[in-house]
């Protein structure tokens, strides 16, 4: 016989203090502080003098807002020039490589062929290998139309290394355009440009912001290829930067750390303001195509 | 209609497919072939070498100690980011006050370039007055200046957990979407039936989180093979190789010692690395897919 | 004593009150019927009554014990999901022995008691399979296994049968009405908006409507003597014609020019809605006809037919069920006679 019919029902006692939810929120505090001390510990540094940070004065408030850091990084010709390139770079990239996807993703989704779902998958695998493997064949195809050392191979790549990111993101939102939509138009004497470009396209501004997103952080943030492809300083992008400035400013880890947020300013803006389009994409991206 | 189909399937797929074969594609297949010759980057001629580059592989003792440390960083990066992700979607999805606050504190790292992350975690292994060591001093009372970085017992790790930092904003991400997935009646059930807490993350919500787990694992351990960009700006593969990985490796005798022909072959090694784990992860989830639907 | 009591249960999500002060007593073995259009409430009742849903005001006593703020898993009942919610990663027997293996019940108990219960619903044969291998029905059996495991007091069905297909659901229907009088002791509390389901199935119905109980009664109280023009609409199908009329001093009833006179005298007088069934209005010769109409579409359904009548009273067309083998036509002009005593008066 089961133990619960022969037991007597507790009498009703209205809920007593649970002390779960303060647990979890202290725990997440901890953790949030912990996950946040090293951002907030380099800003910190980046507004005091060299001297302070090695004297190991580290949590205390600065008295005064030392801007002299971000002077010399904001002023420095070299860091315009690692800008301009960047944004040179990533803009471009960003756009091509997103248009690229929108090309191939609407074909996948909406005139599919035979072999069309290996295709798919072939290129959307591309996400995933290392990009050693391509470095030194890159490496030698722009060399020999003498292209190492300006910015168009970054650029390049990018847009093709985007491809697969771009075309699955798509590809699974062009999915969920129903069908009927894209047959009402051609009853209506469109073709397939027309309904690529006055159907499914402004239906996909989300999807568009998403993969915006996602590649400008990417490309932006990329170290790799323009570490490869750039050797004058006139070239370089600013994460390669970073790096060679620590040459310049070794000891000056004020100045480093400004040089580091304000690399990272048009990333963190854009995630700050369009975060659910990031987690978005991140999800969508990473969930079968 | 079929007719012109093929031919719009044509024209839209040309200028991607021409841009990925020409650029990805292409390359691939090169770097297969640069593999069996002693290509040094500059001259226009070299000689076929045929397996040497590969044998040279097998008796290279760095290549074996970056493998050793490239599969450190592989397990490292399927238990921490993973198993912390999960804890933290978890707590999360307990619509505890401040939720948004605490997402976007997890997640912000993501949204850094690796080179900035190692750049925040080289200041915090700093010896002298970097965050970690000032905050063992303070717990100890002594003086603590050991050298994270600098040293070969710890330089691997150091890096894997600032990897890491980044990398579990992401997990957690996953997972919590994972979350919204699993059914509330399932849940009901739990009610119903008496599960406790545990009981219920245990035997219910893990399981249905398989899909998201698969997932997760899958991008960590290709995210840990791609780890360069961290790895250069903190250690640059040493001190003494002993932060070494595959990729790291393969730049070294690629671009610094201009052994392109080996550089290649190590580059497909890593390749074929990537290829099987990419394979595994397609079948898991094709698996897991028709359990969880 | 009854086993399930609700004392002035209300319900309230934010502002908006959903539930408006529901009173019930559902005996011992009682098989009761929630049923009611969507958003009735009935869903939210049940859920109130299994702990799921928290109660705003009022009490809920189960077997005498108050269990208003006690957990779901303590107050010895079971639920029936619409959906079956079964562990898609467990197998069969692991789906039905669950809340015993939550509990720590050992595992060979486990086995034996699995085992006698699928016997029951003859589902040994599926032991090892995952749900995503069974059909429709086999699912339901499996959820309903879960439940009878617990050797519940009550238990609870939300719209069990709303996923299956017709055929389906007669069968599962009779098999849940096995159920029932297989287990005599255990109360049945079931959640429908199907009204056969609610007809077939069911001791006593609970009509809901906006929060609150219309009527309680048995199938036939309900189809007999319906309370409002709710119910009455409610129970039956095709759904009773209602008719603008007036009730005069000697208690006839009037509609339009046509007098009607129900066979037990009307209390009430003045202006009032008529209420007939289809299956009420036979057709006549014209001698014994209270009135005509013409027809302006017949439905025939092999069995019955379906006739929708123009009449000089009634400005909708009046449904009129009557004898599959009758020959007629659209056009027609009939004659049609009122069962005397089943015509129903509602207040306007």
């Amino acid at each position: 016989m089961a133990e619960l019919a022969t037991t007597s029902i507790p009498t009703s006692v209205p809920a007593r203090f649970n002390p779960w939810p303060i647990t979890i929120f202290t725990i997440l505090c901890i953790l949030a502080v912990l996950f946040l001390a090293p951002t907030i510990g380099v800003l910190l540094s980046s507004i005091k003098t060299t001297r302070a940070i090695a004297l190991g004065d580290l949590w205390s408030w600065p008295d005064t807002f030392y801007l002299g850091n971000y002077v010399e990084v904001l002023s420095n010709p070299s860091v315009h020039r690692y800008f301009l390139n960047t944004l040179l770079v990533t803009v471009p990239a960003t756009i091509a490589s997103t248009a690229l996807g929108v090309l191939a993703g609407y074909t996948f989704a909406k005139l599919p062929f035979r072999g069309s779902n290996m295709l798919f998958l072939l290129i959307v695998a591309g996400m995933f290998f290392p990009p050693q493997v391509i470095l030194v064949p890159l490496f030698r195809l722009f060399n020999s139309v003498g292209l190492i050392d300006t910015l168009w191979p970054i650029g390049l790549v990018h847009t093709a290394l985007g491809i697969p990111i771009c075309t699955l993101l798509m590809r699974n939102f062009f999915a969920t355009i129903p069908n009927a939509l894209r047959e009402a138009a051609i009853l209506e004497g469109a073709n397939e440009w027309q309904v690529l470009t006055r159907v499914a396209l402004p239906l996909s501004l989300p999807a568009l912001a998403v993969l915006a997103t996602l590649q400008f952080t990417w490309i932006w943030n990329d170290f790799l290829w323009p570490l490869i492809f750039t050797q004058s300083d006139d070239m370089r992008t600013i994460m390669v930067g970073i790096v060679n400035l620590r040459g310049q400013y070794t000891v000056a880890w004020g100045v480093q750390g400004a040089l580091s947020l304000i690399a990272s300013l048009p990333t963190l803006l854009i995630f700050l303001f369009f975060q659910r389009y990031f987690i978005k994409g991140m999800t969508m991206g990473a969930v079968k195509g | 209609m079929e007719r012109e189909n093929r031919l719009w399937r044509l024209i839209l797929l040309a200028l991607p497919l021409i841009v990925f074969s020409v650029l990805v594609i292409w390359p691939l297949l090169s770097s297969f072939y640069y593999s069996f010759t002693n290509w040094n980057g500059f001259s226009s001629d070299y000689d076929y070498v045929g397996f040497e580059n590969f044998t040279r592989i097998w008796t290279d003792r760095l290549f074996f100690n970056a493998t050793v440390n490239t599969a450190i960083w592989m397990i490292a990066a399927i238990l921490l980011p993973t198993v912390l992700g999960l804890a933290l979607a978890l707590l999360l999805d307990s619509k505890v006050r401040g939720s948004k606050v605490f997402k976007t504190i997890f997640y912000l790292p993501i949204c850094l370039s690796a080179i900035v992350v190692g750049q925040i975690w080289v200041w915090i292994y700093q010896p002298d007055w970097g965050l970690l060591n000032t905050a063992i001093e303070q717990i100890t009372g002594e003086r603590f200046n050991y050298a994270w970085l600098a040293r070969p017992g710890s330089a691997l790790y150091s890096v894997i957990v600032a990897w890491s930092w980044q990398q579990t904003g992401l997990s957690m991400v996953i997972y919590l979407a994972g979350l919204t997935a699993v059914p509330s009646d399932l849940l009901e059930v739990c009610e119903i039936e008496g599960a406790s807490a545990w009981q219920r993350i245990r035997h219910v919500i893990i399981p249905l989180l398989t899909p998201s787990t698969v997932v997760v694992v899958a991008l960590s351990v290709i995210n840990s093979l791609k780890g360069f960009d961290i790895l250069f700006i903190m250690t640059g593969g040493g001190p003494f190789n002993s932060s070494d990985t595959l990729a790291m490796h393969m730049y070294n005798e690629s671009f610094r010692k201009y052994f392109m022909g080996y550089g290649s072959a190590i580059s497909v090694v890593l390749f074929l690395v990537a290829l099987t784990i990419i394979g595994l992860y397609f079948r898991q989830l094709k698996k897991v897919d028709e359990i969880y639907g | 004593m009854a086993e399930v009591t609700l004392k002035n249960i209300r319900k309230s999500f934010g502002a908006v009150e959903v539930i408006k002060g529901v009173d019930l007593e559902i005996e011992r073995g009682e098989f009761v019927v929630f049923v009611g259009p969507s958003g009735c409430g009935k869903s939210t009742m049940l859920r109130m009554i299994s702990g799921l849903e928290s109660v705003t005001s009022g009490s809920i006593h189960i077997d005498g014990a108050d269990v208003t703020h006690v957990a779901p898993s303590k107050r010895k009942l079971a639920m029936v999901f619409q959906s079956y919610a079964l562990f898609p990663h467990l197998t069969v027997a692991e789906n039905i022995g669950f809340g015993l293996m939550l509990n720590k019940v050992p595992k060979a108990e486990i086995d034996q008691r699995v085992r006698k219960v699928a016997q029951t619903l003859q589902l040994e044969a599926l032991l090892d399979r995952t749900p995503r291998q069974l059909s429709g029905g086999q699912r339901q059996r499996v959820a309903i296994g879960r439940s009878i495991i617990r050797d519940p007091r009550v238990f609870l069905f939300d719209e069990p049968l709303s996923n299956l297909d017709a055929a389906l659901r007669v069968q599962m229907r009779l098999e849940i009405a096995r159920l029932h009088k297989e287990l005599a002791d255990v109360t049945m509390i079931y959640v429908t908006h199907d009204q056969v389901e609610a007809m077939t199935l069911a001791d006593r119905i609970v009509v809901f409507n906006c929060g609150r109980i219309e009527q309680v009664g048995t199938p036939m109280e309900l189809y007999h003597n319906p309370a409002n023009t709710f119910v009455a609409g409610f129970i039956g199908a095709p759904a009773m014609n209602f008719i603008d009329g007036t009730v005069g001093d000697g208690g006839a009833i009037q509609v339009g020019d046509i007098s009607l006179s129900p066979a037990t005298p009307v209390i009430r007088r003045g202006p009032a809605t008529v209420g007939i069934r289809p299956e009420h209005l036979s057709l006549v010769g014209s001698e014994e006809a209270d009135f005509d109409a013409r027809i302006e579409l017949v439905e025939k359904l092999g069995a019955e037919t379906l006739l929708y009548l123009n009449t000089p009273f009634s400005d909708k067309p009046l449904t009129a069920r009557i004898d599959g083998s009758t020959a007629i036509g659209e056009g027609e002009n009939v004659h049609l006679k009122v069962q005397p005593d089943s015509i129903h008066v509602f207040p306007v």
